[in-house]
């Protein structure tokens, strides 16, 4: 009985791992060493030879790559996104001097070059407008569509500067939006150009509607876990007046892991000490509640996969439903294996102790264990949902892997529930960080310590 | 008889805090807030886009303002509408990355207060301003004046107080348990409940819930789920920390519910003004009282028991607090005495005394603040039931004393 016991673990470790690695592999953003190459490319074409191996840098502008996605639902509208919307780039900067912004899929969205000390001769108006129409026909993909609205000229520096205004309608972007271009010449030599999108404000408008939605809808989640905190103030102090045995140490241990943590997530770095202090008062009083499920943490990683399993194909069936849901991942504020770990582990830490573990000691006297599970499932459901339309999809979607998450503490208690979910935000959110075998390697950080610990030897009991 | 005595007893008492003279805070809204919209709609300029319809209001100074939205949620349109006969004043606001809005010919004349005869607007498309004679209206959105912002005057410390008696009371009823009264537990849940099924009237209160490029039902959604968690964190207080079972003081209620009236009529609670410009008023009104007298009643449960080891001077420390209360509570001030009364009282009875007090606080609001028939109405409805609650407690008071001396 043991030893079939112990080859199912094993089965399930080894489904878990390859599940797992199939999440993240092909997924984030790719086209890195692209954009150094053509940026390197179109420095050499403009007569400048960049030195030196440039630093690449990924940014994107969300509302943007939503609203092109919104706009034209399906791959066209992710393509969009990735290429002639501009929405999400690569910006390459060469050492020497030289900065190129290169979208994902290899477009050169602006341009800035070191000007040169001799950078050809002044130009005439009408020489110049040619010069310029030309580096107009090399910087865009269909230069007929483009039309000059504005240009300028001025002496600076011992040399005549041209600066021209081209507009390029809406073109392969969805009805309505407009495409403009500003490029600048120094002498006859073409120093820089710069590409940007102007959305129809309505397709803008969804896409910043629906965020604006979510942030109000989450202020009565964090409302509910206020009240959930001078809950457990309560029961602290209740605690400490009946002597009952509190865990201070692992307490404070994991205050710190949490405080941590959440000084390198996004918007969390004021409040990180706070939620430290939170977290580890409720872990120190954790023990108090002894009808609390044990931690089965072996179980939390395999939970926590097939979690993110049903994340990604719940986002498939909203699309496939006819309504929307985002392709492109959220942009992080900034590239970094710590942002990653933290944006994953962060909430995890911070939400799963009070969410299956706080409010269910509360609250099952009154309503149950299941009850209370049910009462945290739409706290935490609006705490970071996605935009979609229609917009209760995606909070339907976030009740859907709560409700999991409850089924996990129940089994798993609240280790395995912090397990899971950290391994769940982990893999849904490797996409939007860079592709490469490195990035995966913290995406799966969860999923080691989960396939590690299914195939731990237990003592036969 | 003694039921008609009890309920009589309560009656004078009210209709003598009713009719004694009190210096007046401010003149009472002599309209509602749907009267103040009807008048707004009437007397402004279409301002181009449709309203939508009411979604909030918010008493301001001597007058209401109003805010209206559309389905869609792009644009709201605010107004402050003056109890005086004076111009209404207005202000629309659109979402950011709304494209082409802009005021019509009429409102932007409104705005440079030019008369209609110039007719000099020239449109330029491009800036989306106005010319109006010799006025430039520049830009689009936002448009309009801006609107009176009610000053919301703060006592932290008295706030600090209180959360600090509620948690003393909270500790106090569950280190010390006394027997839960079932009946103040019933009655605190279906006020709850009554609350919750209300809050899809209720977010009209909730005005600055409602911004623009929000769409109004997720804004009320958004409210209902505040309001929910609120109130189930109270109806699990109430089975958690519930009101202690004991016979009510009867002879004592009508008292309490006079002095609620007559603290309401000397400083009024100006939140009820706008829950007053609700439909359902009435159960809306008699399930706050519930709730907060059972708020109060712990509260108070939390005086007591700080001021239990001065002995046998407890009454006297009550009344010099209870002094101090009157002197510096402000606004707070039926909350101060609701607690300072009930505290005098044995744990059982203080719940009543709260829920008397707090009772007589609303109506007493709702006579300095309102004018208008029908939220009069309402409010003496309220104070003859809860009357008639001191009347029945008269009786049960008597019937059970009876019993005991037959036994």
């Amino acid at each position: 009985m043991f030893r079939l016991s112990y080859v199912l673990r094993v089965a399930v470790a080894v489904v878990v791992a390859i599940a797992g690695v199939a999440m993240v592999r092909g997924r984030g953003v790719g086209g890195e060493a692209r954009a150094s190459s053509v940026a390197r490319t179109t420095m050499e074409k403009l007569g400048y030879r960049p030195l030196g191996d440039p630093t690449a840098v990924f940014e994107g502008d969300q509302e943007l790559a939503w609203a092109l996605e919104r706009a034209r639902p399906g791959p066209s509208g992710v393509g969009l996104a990735r290429g002639e919307g501009g929405a999400l780039r690569w910006r390459v900067v060469f050492p020497g001097g030289g900065e190129v912004q290169v979208t994902v899929d290899g477009l050169v969205w602006s341009l800035r070059r070191p000007v040169p000390s001799a950078p050809g001769p002044d130009l005439f108006p009408s020489l110049a407008r040619a010069r310029v129409e030309a580096a107009v026909a090399a910087a865009v993909t269909d230069p007929a569509e483009w039309h000059l609205v504005r240009a300028q000229s001025w002496r600076e520096g011992g040399h005549t500067w041209e600066r021209a205004w081209y507009v390029g309608g809406a073109g392969p972007l969805p009805s309505g939006w407009r495409r403009e271009l500003e490029l600048e010449m120094a002498g006859s030599t073409v120093v820089s150009w710069r590409r940007s999108v102007h959305p129809l404000g309505t397709d803008l408008g969804v896409v910043t509607g629906r965020m604006a939605e979510l942030r109000t809808l989450r202020r009565p989640a964090m409302l509910g876990l206020a009240i959930l905190v001078i809950g457990v103030l309560v029961a602290g102090a209740e605690a400490v007046a009946y002597r009952e045995s509190l865990a201070p140490v692992r307490g404070i241990a994991y205050g710190l892991v949490t405080a941590f943590a959440g000084s390198f997530a996004a918007d969390t770095l004021t409040s990180a000490p706070v939620q430290g202090v939170v977290l580890a008062l409720v872990v120190a009083v954790l023990p108090v509640w002894t009808e609390l499920p044990t931690s089965r943490l072996h179980l939390g990683a395999a939970a926590g996969v097939a979690l993110a399993g049903v994340t990604i194909a719940g986002r498939a069936i909203i699309l496939g439903m006819g309504g929307w849901a985002p392709v492109t991942s959220p942009v992080p504020a900034d590239m970094s294996a710590g942002r990653l770990l933290a944006e994953s582990w962060a909430p995890a830490l911070v939400e799963e102790p009070l969410l299956r573990g706080a409010l269910p000691a509360l609250a099952a006297p009154v309503v149950g264990w299941w009850g209370a599970a049910l009462l945290a499932a739409p706290i935490g459901a609006l705490l970071h949902p996605v935009p979609s339309v229609p917009v209760l999809a995606s909070i339907g979607l976030e009740l859907v892997l709560q409700a999991g998450l409850a089924v996990v503490a129940r089994y798993a208690g609240i280790g395995g529930a912090v397990l899971a979910r950290g391994t769940c935000e982990a893999l849904v959110r490797r996409a939007s960080f860079p592709a490469g075998t490195e990035w995966d390697r913290f995406a799966l950080l969860g999923v080691a310590v989960g396939t590690v610990l299914l195939l731990w030897p237990r003592r036969r009991e | 008889m003694r039921l008609a005595a009890g309920g009589a007893a309560a009656v004078v008492i009210a209709a003598a805090a009713i009719w004694l003279p009190v210096p007046r805070r401010g003149a009472p809204a002599p309209w509602s807030a749907a009267a103040a919209a009807e008048r707004a709609e009437r007397e402004l300029p279409a301002l181009g886009v449709l309203w939508g319809k009411v979604r909030g209001w918010e008493r301001v100074g001597a007058g209401w303002t109003v805010s209206w939205q559309p389905t869609h949620g792009m644009w709201l349109v605010r107004a402050w509408v003056p109890d005086a006969p004076r111009a209404v004043r207005w202000r629309i606001e659109a979402a950011s990355w709304l494209p082409g809005v802009r005021l019509t010919m009429r409102a932007a004349r409104a705005l440079v207060e030019a008369d209609g005869g110039l007719a000099q607007e020239r449109d330029r498309l491009g800036r989306r301003d106005w010319l109006v004679g010799g006025a430039a209206l520049l830009g689009a959105l936002p448009a309009g004046r801006e609107l009176p912002v009610h000053p919301t005057p703060r006592r932290p410390w008295l706030e600090a107080v209180l959360v600090g008696l509620l948690v003393a009371g909270a500790a106090a009823r569950h280190l010390v348990p006394g027997t839960p009264s079932r009946g103040w537990r019933h009655a605190v849940s279906w006020s709850g409940v009554c609350l919750i099924a209300l809050t899809p009237w209720l977010a009209a209160l909730a005005r600055p819930v409602f911004r623009t490029g929000v769409r109004p039902w997720v804004a009320e959604l958004a409210f209902g789920t505040a309001a929910t968690v609120v109130l189930g964190a109270l109806l699990f207080g109430a089975r958690r920390f519930p009101a202690i079972a004991g016979s009510a003081p009867a002879a004592w209620l009508p008292a309490a519910l006079g002095a609620g009236v007559l603290m309401g009529r000397l400083e009024p609670a100006e939140w009820l003004v706008s829950v007053a410009g609700l439909t359902l008023r009435l159960p809306a009104l008699a399930a706050a009282a519930v709730i907060g007298g059972w708020v109060v009643a712990l509260a108070s449960d939390g005086l007591r028991e700080l001021l239990r080891p001065v002995g046998a001077s407890r009454r006297l420390v009550l009344a010099a607090v209870g002094v101090g209360a009157v002197a510096a509570a402000g606004p707070w001030i039926a909350v101060a005495v609701a607690i300072v009364l009930a505290a005098a009282f044995e744990r059982g009875r203080g719940t009543w005394i709260t829920t008397a007090v707090v009772s007589g606080w609303v109506v007493g609001s709702l006579l300095a603040l309102v004018e208008w028939e029908a939220a009069l109405r309402d409010a003496f409805v309220l104070l003859v039931a809860a009357s008639a609650v001191a009347a029945v407690a008269a009786l049960a008071r008597t019937g059970a004393a009876v019993e005991a001396a037959e036994s």
